[in-house]
């Protein structure tokens, strides 16, 4: 019988250990704009910051959109090659930086840290405010970057000197890269309070047992990718002010002496590869800062949604942190062609490939996960499977583009395009989608409408491959990425028309389902079905509040005693198919349990 | 809560200060003697270490700090090695480069 | 904190093993308090921002076909008939340690609850530091009357003038920031705060001598960050 009160776990006599963690000292809202706006509680901080990386990520499908229509329908929407750069531009940086880390981060680590490692709030809930409100100014920066002449910065979302602030690029000669980079400054300094908060959370503020091999997989892929995200930006930030410095001052860190329409501008002997370096010291790293949160996520929701423990939880746990580790030994196989030593391509293209070793048994211990699982076709496991598929797609592209000799005919063109929008693109959107549909009930205690939801995963994830899969083809055919128009009949053949078309119109229909699945969260915090305490019958702390939605300060009047993992499912012995992490061991004396 | 082993004898602060102010004198009379080469960067390279280590691990009491938040700070700090073991490799290929292309365009 | 949950019992385990304190539960750093940990972790991350600084100061000079300018020459200071090599720069080395010094003390009597002592500590520590980015300024001002600009300089490589303000600009800021903060610190001592325990005005959590330490760790590492530089830009 599992104990459903901290009261049964205090009449046990199990022991718990000494308290080490003093108990926080909360503000408790008193008006409106405390308990709402500038809000100290770490789950509205964490709606609020997926809220905002949602409605700036919309700008970046908007750009996508207009993009896949200038490539296959050039002149249906009027644009010259200075809008397309910038749509371009826009549309990586806002879904990378803005969307998937801020979302990822910002906004599930809020969320779910305190509530999964049983603690009342973040550490420094005032830090932690103060660090979405910094988000907000960066993601407004940002868009004031569409106002300023000359509009927002087009040098693709790299940003790679010289190009970036030359007057040939838009945005180059005027303010659209300086917002940008002020806007990432901005960004990186906001992140690094809200980082810190969550690492020492994870580490310093755990309640009684839970110790770090008991944390559930999301708070573990959260943690890793928090932690390359305060070592990594850095890189970014010193990167954007000299390169702010080189626009404004005329210094030349990244400038060499150049011509610009016949005129000698006055930089002299920069370097433009270091910049490269920087750039990709920073933006590797982001890779998985992108990708183990999803990773962590998804496997919670495969084992919740398939009743079965996930399968190895060490092994999986230190491929975590040896991704996170390796990934910053890895960053110039996205240089094998921009003419750095040549010596370095034999030494990142050997790391690239190492990292592919944890990352595969990655994907080994999901689908052993599944097997033989009693697997629960709902919702978030469509699209864990999904993830898996999409995952191991790219994946396998990935094998091929870090490879030196098999990466310089593929740089640039449309298969990188495909490599990185599967792995990291429509990878962790369908773990972000999943496990919306997951957690909702713990945000709102409502489920999502289930048919709209299927109609929803469905076109995604079909619509998805059809955008993606064609890609690789047009790659293979030489079809360069980040054209403004590519010219049938003269380098390539006619086929290729016919594919972007395809690719646009999957592209259309695919953006405009997610306005479903947006009809679909406002009508179901309202009106959606009761979910109840605990509707997926999962383990973990999170749905084990006094309350749920919970309330702010997570749990009642006691922190819970944690004496097991978060995949105690289907154990034989016991009860019922799950045992929740604070149950005691004398609640359950009969059921075999095989790890703690 | 932490007050417990962070109390240490005022003598240990008075002796690193005074260590801090000869490292400092030494380095500054490596410029001044005016050793050159390895000598020189060796010598610099020593006294910065040697003064780096006295103040993590005496006035930002490092050395009092049980393992785990050591690790905790000193492995990050490998990353930042290997970046700069690769920079120094890229700068020279760039001089390399440009070297030859200068020479090549008679520049 | 603890004084405001005198109910319940915290208690600091006894060392163990490094592997048995990282798979412990609650705390992976035990006894270390939250602020603490947070200001080490996000030192880790700033001296990835300095470190960065100089890989890219690093990577400049080393791929520049100019020449690069002898900094000891370029520093220098005429005393009476003398050409003092690092003159300036010397005396803010001596002055940023002597004021990590005061900084360390003041984090033994803070902790020592020692008012006085720690607040008069902290005071000498902040116009230390003050004098440093005054110095600070007066050799930007020599060195701008001397042509020297972000963009060009009379004595070589370009981007010398741009590393040099870049760097020491972005460490002054450090300083800048650090001083204003013991400023505040300084008044918060003497006014007893950390004794009464006063909630601060912006975050509403109870004062505590931590604070003092946590400023210090800021304050040392400001201190390491310019024997790096020293060693690198002014004496290489």
């Amino acid at each position: 019988m599992a104990a459903d009160s901290y009261e049964d776990v205090a009449k046990s006599k199990d022991t718990i250990p000494a308290l080490e963690v003093q108990p926080q000292d909360l503000y408790h809202a008193k008006s409106f704009w405390t308990k709402y706006i500038f809000c100290q509680d770490a789950k509205v901080i964490g709606i609020q910051y997926g809220l905002t990386a949602v409605a700036i990520g919309l700008v970046g499908l908007a750009s996508s959109w207009l993009m896949r229509m200038q490539i296959a329908f050039p002149g249906v929407i009027p644009m010259d090659p200075a809008a397309y750069y910038q749509l371009v531009t826009m549309h990586g940086m806002i879904m990378v930086v803005y969307l998937l880390t801020a979302l990822f981060l910002g906004g599930f680590g809020n969320f779910l840290i305190p509530l999964m490692v049983g603690a009342r709030d973040m550490v420094f809930p005032y830090v932690n405010m103060v660090s979405y409100w910094v988000f907000f100014l960066a993601v407004i920066i940002l868009a004031a970057s569409y106002f300023v002449p000359g509009g927002p910065t087009g040098a693709g979302w790299t940003l790679y000197p010289p190009q970036a602030i030359t007057s040939g690029t838009p945005g180059g000669d005027g303010l659209g890269i300086v917002l940008m980079l002020v806007s990432l400054a901005v960004f990186v300094i906001g992140f690094t309070m809200g980082g810190l908060n969550y690492v020492i959370t994870i580490l310093q503020a755990r309640t009684r047992g839970m110790t770090l091999m008991r944390l559930p997989l999301t708070v573990w892929g959260i943690f890793t990718a928090t932690v390359l995200a305060l070592f990594a930006f850095p890189a970014l930030f010193v990167a954007g002010i000299m390169m702010t410095l080189d626009n404004m001052l005329g210094t030349s860190f990244f400038m060499p002496a150049i011509v610009q329409f016949g005129e000698q501008m006055t930089h002299e002997g920069g370097s433009p590869i270091l910049f490269q370096h920087l750039f990709w010291f920073f933006g590797h790293p982001e890779v998985y800062i992108v990708a183990l949160p999803a990773f962590g996520i998804v496997s919670d929701l495969i084992s919740v949604h398939a009743r079965k423990n996930i399968f190895g939880y060490r092994m999986m746990v230190w491929a975590i942190v040896i991704i996170g580790a390796l990934s910053f030994i890895v960053w110039a196989h996205h240089m094998y062609v921009a003419g750095m030593n040549p010596w370095f391509g034999f030494f990142f293209a050997t790391t690239t490939l190492i990292i592919a070793v944890p990352t595969a048994i990655k994907v080994y211990n999901w689908v052993l996960t599944l097997w033989r699982g009693n697997i629960r076709l709902t919702l978030p496991m469509l699209f864990s499977i999904a993830f898996i598929i999409t995952f191991v797609n790219g994946g396998l592209t990935g094998l091929f583009l870090g490879n030196v000799a098999v990466d310089v005919p593929l740089s640039d063109t449309y298969f990188v395009v495909a490599h990185f929008h599967m792995v990291m693109g429509i990878a962790p959107v369908l773990v972000i989608l999943g496990s919306i549909y997951h957690w909702f009930p713990l945000i709102t205690g409502r489920f999502l409408n289930e048919r709209l939801g299927r109609i929803h995963f469905w076109v995604t994830f079909i619509g998805s491959y059809a955008i993606y899969f064609p890609m690789h083809y047009l790659g293979f055919m030489g079809v360069t990425r980040r054209y403004y128009e590519v010219f049938e009949g003269e380098a390539f053949t006619y086929s290729i028309t016919g594919i972007n078309q395809f690719i646009t119109i999957a592209a259309l229909i695919t953006g405009a389902v997610q306005f479903l699945f947006f009809y679909n969260i406002i009508v179901s915090s309202k009106r959606g079905k009761k979910a109840g305490k605990n509707p997926w019958k999962a383990c973990s702390l999170e749905w084990r509040t006094e309350e749920v939605p919970p309330t702010h300060g997570n749990f009642g009047k006691e922190l819970p005693v944690v004496y097991r993992w978060a995949y105690d499912f289907s154990v034989p012995g016991a009860d019922k198919d799950y045992i929740t992490q604070d149950t005691p061991p004398s609640a359950v004396a009969n059921a075999k349990v095989e790890q703690t | 809560m932490a007050e417990d082993t962070q109390q240490h004898p005022l003598k240990i602060y008075f002796q690193v200060w005074t260590l801090l102010f000869v490292f400092s004198a030494f380095s500054y009379w490596v410029d001044w003697y005016g050793f050159e080469s390895y000598l020189r960067w060796g010598l610099i390279l020593a006294f910065m270490l040697l003064k780096a280590g006295f103040i993590c691990a005496i006035f930002m009491h490092m050395w009092w700090e049980r393992l785990p938040i050591i690790a905790a700070i000193m492995l990050p700090c490998f990353a930042i090695l290997v970046f700069v073991f690769i920079m120094w490799h890229e700068s020279y290929w760039t001089l390399i480069v440009r070297r030859i292309y200068f020479a090549i365009t008679g520049s | 904190m603890e004084d405001s949950s005198s109910t319940v019992k915290i208690v600091v385990p006894p060392k163990q093993s490094f592997s048995k304190e990282w798979a412990s539960d609650q705390k992976a750093f035990k006894g270390v308090p939250w602020g603490k940990a947070m200001m080490w972790i996000f030192l880790v991350s700033d001296t990835f921002v300095f470190s960065i600084f100089l890989i890219s100061y690093m990577t400049v000079r080393f791929s520049t076909k100019a020449e690069w300018p002898n900094a000891s020459e370029v520093f220098g200071l005429h005393v009476g008939h003398y050409n003092v090599p690092l003159l300036l720069i010397a005396i803010m080395t001596f002055i940023l340690i002597t004021s990590s010094g005061t900084m360390a003390l003041a984090v033994k009597y803070g902790y020592e609850r020692n008012r006085k002592m720690c607040g008069y500590l902290m005071l000498a520590t902040a116009i230390f530091g003050a004098s440093f980015v005054g110095m600070q300024a007066f050799e930007w001002t020599k060195l701008i009357s001397e042509g020297v600009r972000p963009w060009e300089n009379p004595f070589g490589a370009p981007q010398f003038g741009a590393i040099f303000f870049m760097i020491t600009g972005f460490h002054g800021t450090h300083v800048t920031i650090g001083v204003i903060f013991l400023f505040i610190m300084t008044r918060k001592v003497f006014r007893g705060d950390f004794d009464t325990g006063r909630r601060g005005f912006f975050t509403s959590q109870k004062s505590h001598y931590e604070a003092i330490e946590i400023m210090g760790l800021y304050w040392h590492f400001v201190d390491l960050v310019w024997v790096f530089i020293f060693a690198f830009f002014y004496l290489w």
